[in-house]
């Protein structure tokens, strides 16, 4: 069982998936609101990237890890510009949101679904082997 | 701490919420939109503008959107000749409200469209929150 991540995965993506869609909600609720700039999270991918376990230099016969690439994941996706920015200053674009919210709503199902599918398996098998 | 789709809810209402002020606001103005002074040379109705701010919930941690302030219009009234009018001056101009019915119809759209878009992200964040239990199901 330890060499399936896939539940762990899941729960971590839809943790990800949650908090991006409180960000997404604050965006939407601050859409008239000044000066407000639009939030998003880092991708998923690159949060994985920057969380996973870095191998050290324990002898002198070791090379050096690379940590350019470390560095190149923690870069945090601001840059992304908004679709519009409006005479008020802010730059939330409704449909931009909603269609990230649309992207969260999917990748959670697929998710969901997926951990389903992989109980159902899990428990087939283990009847079978019983 | 709250689990973040329910947080996502909160901010949603909280957008809801600002939006309705809005609402009263444009309705206010509309409602007072011939409102003229009493006395003569008076000052009629002044039009009602309303901001908002994103503020920081210590409770929850996330932001929140608040009504700054509901300040007032300093554009001129426009000025009308009608000197049999209760509230005309010394000269029979009246003064009207500085209302304008567009924007405020423009403003009304706009509220009501950002309302339209909080109470989708409570939809969606209710149905993450159905798709989640979901899977207790036995299936």
């Amino acid at each position: 069982m330890s060499s399936i991540h896939l539940f762990g995965l899941a729960s971590q993506h839809n943790n990800w998936l949650s908090t991006r869609q409180t960000l997404l909600a604050g965006n939407i609720a601050n859409i008239n609101t000044p000066a407000y700039k639009a939030l998003d999270l880092q991708p998923f991918d690159a949060v994985l990237e920057s969380t996973k376990l870095q191998m050290t230099v324990s002898e002198q016969g070791h090379m050096a890890p690379d940590l350019t690439a470390a560095t190149a994941a923690t870069s945090d996706a601001e840059g992304e510009l908004g679709w519009e920015v409006f005479h008020s200053g802010s730059n939330v674009s409704v449909e931009q949101e909603l269609i990230k919210a649309g992207e969260v709503n999917r990748a959670y199902s697929l998710n969901t679904n997926v951990v389903k599918a992989f109980h159902r398996m899990l428990l087939a098998s283990s009847k079978t082997g019983a | 701490m709250l689990d973040p789709l329910q947080l996502a809810s909160k901010i949603a209402a909280s957008g809801l919420e600002a939006q309705s002020n809005r609402m009263r606001v444009v309705s206010e103005n509309l409602a007072n939109h011939e409102s003229t002074g009493k006395t003569p040379g008076s000052n009629p109705y002044t039009r009602k503008t309303i901001s908002f701010d994103t503020r920081l919930d210590d409770m929850l941690g996330v932001n929140l959107v608040k009504v700054d302030r509901i300040g007032i219009d300093k554009t001129p009234y426009p000025m009308d000749f009608a000197p049999s009018h209760p509230a005309a001056d010394a000269n029979g101009y009246v003064k009207h409200p500085n209302v304008n019915m567009l924007v405020e119809l423009a403003d009304m759209r706009e509220a009501n469209r950002s309302y339209e878009a909080n109470l989708q992200v409570i939809k969606q964040a209710r149905e993450l929150i159905s798709m989640t239990i979901d899977m207790l199901r036995a299936s």
